[in-house]
């Protein structure tokens, strides 16, 4: 055949950022389309922006080799795989409202996530939000709306994906905000942080210039549950994986340590340590005990750099209370690691220059009592001189935020900040906006911005901690520790929060917009029961698809994707340039659905114009984008008509940034004059905080130890529950999605990493058995299991591997809630349903999501035909062959 | 003049951005004369391969990406009995979608089991090279630019000649003569951890010799005792584990058809 010039389906081509941790834009993407429809999205090559030519690429180089950037955008299968997400047959395509909540007569709370949908107009839908908001607030008074509104998402700013609604709560008189939890750093944040200080998520800070450092000067990197092949990717894209080729190339060994063979250690390890889940304190300890009897630490940095150690390692040694010395033999009972290869890891580590590298999570970290774990680390760092060349905590994530310099040299001189239009994550009480709060000088250089983002009367006057809803909710109360805001300093873990505050009302309404508790918090089941309690009188949903926390609301909102909307976007997370580039609308809106912006402004509308009027400020979308560049850093560099002509901008890295010491090398050099942000200035062995605030503490003692069990956790497999739930269940973050996001696409669902379609024709969720766990129990690769405990039940499909160590199951989090009944019984595999109630423990405000005791069974023939027989309308839901949930599944036709 | 493809193994991280890019270009996008759209699921013009080795501890995964071969003498080309399959001058093999007339025949006379079948549209499909985008400005199929490991490259095949010499293709025995050529594959390994089940230690630096057929290859246990063989054919091998003060440890006949993790291994003190 001829070469032919065929319509390529390119008449319109846009960018859009392809990462889905909310804000941020990530790796950029071309996105082309034609006669309304994406053809394609496929990565942005460099140097078709015409001023990459002037532009010098950074590099690292070490030990006779050269790293440095691609000569294009890294994807991830998100990138790759999206149009399937904007074209979901899961999509919201109009407002929906539950069949049988009727405002104004019977409400059936008790038959959320049973009743299915019937589709009402937007005018219907935002009457009755106002409506509802409205008696709400004359019954109870505003706080008794909570407003479940956080981050990871599509990245957005102009009409972002949460908080919206945050406005218009402002301008109605306030009303209860949700505090995340440190979902991503529990242990770093509550325990680390007390040993090295290091804000404001508790692992190392600051990161600036690791990776140079830990290429010339590392030998040995520790990936300590981390995988770089999966955490990273739908945030920022492959530069993990061509980093993690460079360090094996530059002979560099990688030692895995986690209980499965992840993506990352299946490809990149030197050599894999199977753990039992969330025993890495047990390795920890075993470690330094091997350091102190043989004297391999570096004593004099000990003595120079940290203080409390005496009691530590007499606890080590065996001189403390419990008598017991923390020995390898000790350790491998708990562990599962052999005793050998403790001491092997133990001596490799003293001998060699070593770093530890993480992708958010590591041992343990969202485990019962994470904080212990944690310590440890920190402490066994600076038992080996943390800070010196080539020792540190790195990670492989979130190169681009809490550190003033990147641990890879792409930050421009400028670092472009582009702001969000939200109050997400609103303190009580405060007339901040939070973490995402835009710096002011940048809002100086557009003072209608400005204006436009001053934070709205009247602020939530109290919180509920993301983990503790359901807690507040059905006991009416609740008191906690720490959390006044996402993401808050060391000293604020020691104040004491209660719920309601004093003339608050508890809650009586809910306005979610980022409907993911069941699959991404703590203690699924009992949040659907939350949610079917009497005193919750209207749950309101808006979000793309009809997944998740949604089948639980009574009105659901349908919302455009970022391919269907308007935005300036940034990509500073991705790690190989720096950029400003504008999103145009690459289709129209798929359906009926609209911005999460504009759906908000539909209710204000309805609650009359002063509302709208305020809400909204009446700024085109066109004006908004030009406000919102003046005043992301860029406005003195290239004026917004320069940047319009390209839509690109393309920031030079910045030469001077390698001069800046790599991580604590200033308090390794100099402690005295570079103190750490612990009370002491030093590395607290024995935290002087803990020990002033709760000496008593089992769960957290002020120096970490090995906590088997206690008030608030009995996990471990030498308890008694385990005799019935005898396998350690790990819920990573998910290969083929981020958290919850991504579940539908149907292409990944091919992957039987994603999906097994089972002998029902169902596409279950894998759950991973060792080869000997899964013959013991008669289950054979791609039966339909039963992964249970007291708290329920949830089906996946058996994949039968030697990928895992035995006595776990692994599954994923985050794949869609599919109840056959959403009081104990989920077929959609959504693992965080059985997950702990008890926050990490007493005094930590955390959520515990991995590392907890299930059994896993065959579901037989029999037992599925008697949940067809009591639960005949769930099997009765459609599902579609290739997506899975879809929309029809809770559609009822008028 | 042809297009080759060189897929380097040991660069692929089994990312699937290939398998994904793929069907983004070609699902629901019709390409007439090059190609009708790809059914939504089912169909894999490039298709990558997991295959996981070994057991527990001793695990490794390699990813082989799998497509059209393209290859000189294509089977499926002679198959058709009605010339809806031809070559192109870049030597990318094309099936007509509207010269097919959905016989099959070119899905049993390939040995790669490239070609699928379009139930809806009863044609025959299969990878094209992405020539719709080649022939219109493209400088690479999409598989290959959606690489973030530059594991896949693609060019003229006398521009690769550094990459192809060492290279292997599929099933050669054929006689097809691929245009797809893959670096690394691994062999088969073997594998173990050596230790002192007394002392509770590992043995570094133990001496492993490997034998089969005359050959003889040798290695020592690392920091952590283990010991490791890598790219070795399938076929039967002796091993001998020797450390001073220590019994030597004989294994016989360990057949490589599937990968060997001999576990932790104890050695006896003399």
């Amino acid at each position: 055949m001829e070469s032919k010039r065929i319509d390529l389906k390119d008449e319109f081509k846009t960018f859009k950022g392809t990462s889905l941790i909310g804000q941020a834009g990530g790796p950029i993407s071309v996105v082309d389309s034609s006669e309304g429809k994406i053809t394609r999205i496929r990565p942005y090559h460099f140097e078709d922006w015409p001023g990459f030519k002037d532009i010098e690429p950074w590099k690292i180089d070490a030990r006779g080799k050269t790293f440095s950037p691609p000569n294009r955008s890294v994807l991830s299968f998100v990138g790759q795989a999206y149009k399937k997400r904007v074209y979901s047959k899961n999509r919201v395509m109009y407002p929906l409202k539950r069949v049988d909540w009727d405002p104004k007569g019977e409400r059936n709370p008790q038959n959320r996530g049973k009743s299915g949908y019937v589709r009402i107009s937007w005018d219907e839908a935002a009457q009755i939000i106002a409506d509802e908001l409205l008696r709400i607030k004359e019954t109870y008074g505003m706080e008794a709306v909570l407003s479940e509104a956080d981050m990871h998402a599509e990245g957005k700013h102009i009409y972002p994906a949460h908080g919206c609604a945050n406005r218009l709560l402002s301008l109605l008189g306030g009303y209860t905000i949700q505090i995340r939890n440190n979902d991503s750093w529990e242990g770093w944040h509550w325990g680390a942080k007390n040993v090295w200080g290091c804000e404001p998520v508790g692992q190392m800070q600051p990161s600036a210039n690791l990776y140079p450092d830990i290429l010339e000067h590392s030998e040995l990197l520790l990936f300590w549950g981390c995988d770089p092949e999966s955490t990273p990717l739908p945030i920022q894209g492959m530069m993990s994986s061509r980093l993690c080729y460079f360090i094996t190339e530059v002979g560099i060994k990688s030692v895995y340590i986690c209980p499965d063979l992840n993506y990352g250690a299946a490809v990149h390890a030197d050599k894999w340590i199977p753990i039992l889940p969330n025993t890495d304190a047990a390795l920890h300890l075993a470690i330094a005990y091997v350091w102190l009897t043989e004297g391999t630490y570096d004593k004099e940095y000990v003595e120079t750099h940290a203080v409390g150690y005496e009691p530590f390692f007499d606890y080590v040694l065996g001189k403390a209370e419990d008598g017991i010395p923390k020995t390898p033999a000790w350790a491998s009972e708990k562990c599962g690691v052999p005793e050998w290869t403790i001491k092997a890891l133990a001596r490799d580590w003293a001998n060699k220059v070593t770093s530890i590298i993480h992708g958010n999570g590591g041992p343990g970290i969202r485990g019962p009592y994470a904080t212990e774990p944690a310590r440890l680390e920190a402490i066994l760092l600076g038992m080996q001189g943390l800070g010196k060349p080539g020792v540190h905590q790195a990670k492989m994530i979130e190169w681009h935020i809490h550190t003033p310099y990147y641990p890879l040299p792409y930050q421009s001189k400028l670092r472009p900040d582009i702001a969000v239009f939200a109050e997400a994550v609103r303190p009580p009480k405060t007339d901040y906006a939070g973490f995402f709060a835009h710096p002011e000088e940048l809002l100086d250089q557009s003072p209608e911005l400005k204006e436009l983002l001053k934070p709205m009367e009247v602020a939530p006057q109290q919180s509920i901690p993301k983990c503790m809803v359901h807690d507040a909710i059905l006991n009416g109360s609740a008191t906690w520790y720490g959390l006044d805001k996402f993401i808050g300093p060391r000293e604020e873990q020691f104040h004491l929060h209660k719920f309601p505050e004093d003339g608050c009302s508890t809650i009586h309404m809910i306005w979610t917009d980022s409907p993911c508790m069941t699959t991404c918090w703590n203690d699924g089941y009992r949040y659907v029961k939350a949610l079917q309690s009497e005193a919750i009188e209207c749950v309101v949903a808006q979000h793309q698809w009809l997944e998740n926390d949604c089948i639980l609301a009574d009105i659901i909102l349908p919302i455009t994707t970022k391919y269907e909307q308007d935005d300036l976007q940034e990509e500073a997370t991705g790690g190989t340039y720096e950029a400003v580039y504008r999103e145009h609308p690459a289709c129209p809106p798929v359906g009926e659905s609209v911005t999460d912006f504009e759906a908000v402004a539909r209710v204000a509308a309805k609650l009359g114009k002063e509302y709208y009027d305020r809400y909204t400020g009446n700024v085109s979308t066109e004006k908004l984008v030009e406000m919102f560049y003046d005043a992301s850093g860029l406005k003195d560099y290239l004026p917004y008509e320069e940047f319009r002509k390209d839509n690109m901008v393309i920031l030079p890295p910045d030469p001077d940034v390698k001069h800046v010491k790599p991580g604590l090398r200033e308090f390794y050099e100099d402690p005295e004059n570079n103190p750490l942000k612990t009370p002491t200035g030093k590395l607290e062995f024995t935290s002087t905080a803990l020990q002033e605030f709760f000496p008593d503490d089992e769960e957290r003692p002020p120096y970490p130890k090995w906590i088997e069990k206690g008030a608030s956790h009995d996990e471990s497999i030498s308890s008694e529950r385990a005799k019935k739930y005898p396998l350690l269940c790990v819920s990573n973050h998910p290969r083929w999605r981020m958290h919850a996001q991504c579940d539908d696409i149907t292409w990944t669902r091919e992957i039987e990493t994603m999906k097994i379609r089972a002998k029902d024709g169902y596409q279950y969720e894998p759950v991973w058995l060792h080869t000997s766990e899964a013959e013991a129990r008669g289950i054979k690769h791609g039966d339909i299991v039963k992964v249970f405990n007291e708290r329920g039940i949830v089906l996946g499909a058996a994949y039968v591997t030697e990928r895992v160590i035995p006595g776990v199951a692994y599954m994923d989090h985050g794949a869609r809630f599919d109840p056959i009944d959403p009081n104990g019984i989920d077929r959609g595999g959504a693992i965080n349903l059985i997950t702990p109630a008890a926050i990490t423990s007493k005094n930590v405000t955390g959520m515990v999501v991995s590392g907890f005791l299930v059994e896993v069974q065959k579901v037989t023939d029999e037992e599925m035909a008697e949940w067809k027989a009591k639960f005949p309308e769930a099997f009765n839901r459609k599902i579609d062959s290739a997506t899975g949930v879809c929309l029809e599944s809770w559609l009822i036709e008028k | 003049m042809a297009k080759v493809f060189v897929i380097d193994v040991a660069r692929c991280s089994g990312c699937y951005n290939c398998q994904l890019a793929c069907k983004d270009e070609h699902v629901g996008n019709d390409w007439t004369p090059y190609a009708k759209p790809q059914p939504e699921v089912g169909q894999f013009w490039l298709k990558l391969q997991e295959n996981v080795c070994g057991t527990i501890p001793k695990v490794k995964i390699h990813y082989i990406p799998k497509l059209c071969n393209h290859c000189e003498k294509a089977s499926c080309l002679e198959s058709c009995p009605q010339e809806a399959i031809s070559r192109r001058e870049d030597g990318f093999i094309l099936i007509h979608p509207e010269k097919c007339n959905g016989c099959r025949d070119c899905l049993k006379a390939c040995p790669y089991n490239a070609i699928y079948f379009n139930e809806e549209l009863a044609i025959a499909q299969k990878c094209t090279g992405c020539a719709h985008l080649l022939d219109n400005g493209y400088k690479l199929p999409r598989c290959v630019e959606a690489c973030p490991t530059d594991a896949f490259k693609f060019g003229e095949e006398d521009e690769m000649q550094d990459l192809i010499p060492g290279a292997v293709v599929m099933k050669p025995d054929t006689g097809q003569k691929p245009r797809v050529y893959y670096r690394n594959i691994p062999g088969k390994f073997i594998a173990g951890t050596v230790y002192d089940p007394i002392a509770k230690e590992v043995i570094i630096g133990c001496r492993c010799l490997l034998t089969s057929g005359g050959k003889v290859l040798e290695t020592y246990t690392d920091a952590y005792g283990d010991f490791w063989f890598k790219d070795l054919a399938v076929g039967k091998y002796n091993l001998i584990l020797e450390a001073k003060g220590f019994v030597r440890k004989y294994f016989h006949d360990l057949n490589t058809a599937v990968d060997i993790n001999l576990g932790d291994i104890p050695l006896d003190k003399e």
